[in-house]
């Protein structure tokens, strides 16, 4: 489905959806503090229009934010990525930690992000390849090497 | 790792933008590798050498440090 989108459009055009997602979620939160929605749409479609004019910026960022990176910038995304979400697991399990010692009735929530973390992980080792493992060529009885080879 | 690239770019007259272009990479990257900041990737590597004529231990020599790296 992203191939029939420009590059360029692709990460404003997630983020307008997954922002007026949650714009939608608090409108029909309702309440007195509904109007806060229309706050967020416009805060979201100012971001999103943001992102689009940082794609067109010839720099790593605007490669990222255009979706069109190359293997370098691809790296240094993966690598940022890593360290948000190591970030985020230090600080689900200090959430959890802090919750358990003073008796909270949330700590549970941050158990569950610390096991999602952790169910992504081996997700992320079994899809790229750690189990595709194959046995050594050497393994097992072979003839004896004959050496000078002729 | 010192590497070749930026000696045969400017023998060429090549600018590293243009340079960028013709392998398919950003100008950004063109000046990681250049300042030796990226070792690229080995499919990245054959494409820079080819592109000059080189084999890739000629384009990137793995004896050498990186002048000032």
């Amino acid at each position: 489905m992203m191939a029939f989108i420009r590059p360029r459009l692709r990460k404003p055009l997630g983020v307008a959806l997954a922002g007026t997602v949650f714009a939608a979620a608090w409108a029909l939160r309702g309440g007195h503090a509904w109007w806060l929605s229309v706050a967020i749409e416009v805060t979201v479609l100012v971001t999103a229009v943001t992102t689009y004019v940082r794609a067109g910026e010839d720099n790593d960022e605007g490669a990222l934010a255009g979706s069109r990176a190359d293997e370098r910038q691809q790296l240094l995304s993966v690598r940022s990525r890593a360290l948000g979400w190591n970030f985020a697991m230090v600080a689900a399990f200090i959430g959890v930690a802090a919750g358990v010692a003073v008796k909270a009735t949330w700590w549970w929530t941050f158990l569950v992000i610390l096991a999602v973390g952790g169910f992504a992980y081996l997700l992320g080792l079994s899809n790229y390849g750690v189990a595709e493992e194959d046995p050594a060529d050497d393994a097992g009885p072979r003839p004896p090497a004959r050496f000078p080879a002729s | 790792m010192r590497n070749r690239v930026r000696e045969q770019r400017t023998q060429r007259e090549m600018s590293q933008a243009e340079l960028a272009t013709a392998l398919g990479v950003s100008r950004q990257t063109v000046i990681s590798i250049e300042s030796g900041r990226y070792l690229p990737s080995l499919p990245l590597a054959f494409t820079i050498a080819r592109f000059f004529g080189l084999t890739v231990d000629k384009m990137f020599d793995p004896d050498e440090e990186e002048a000032g790296a």
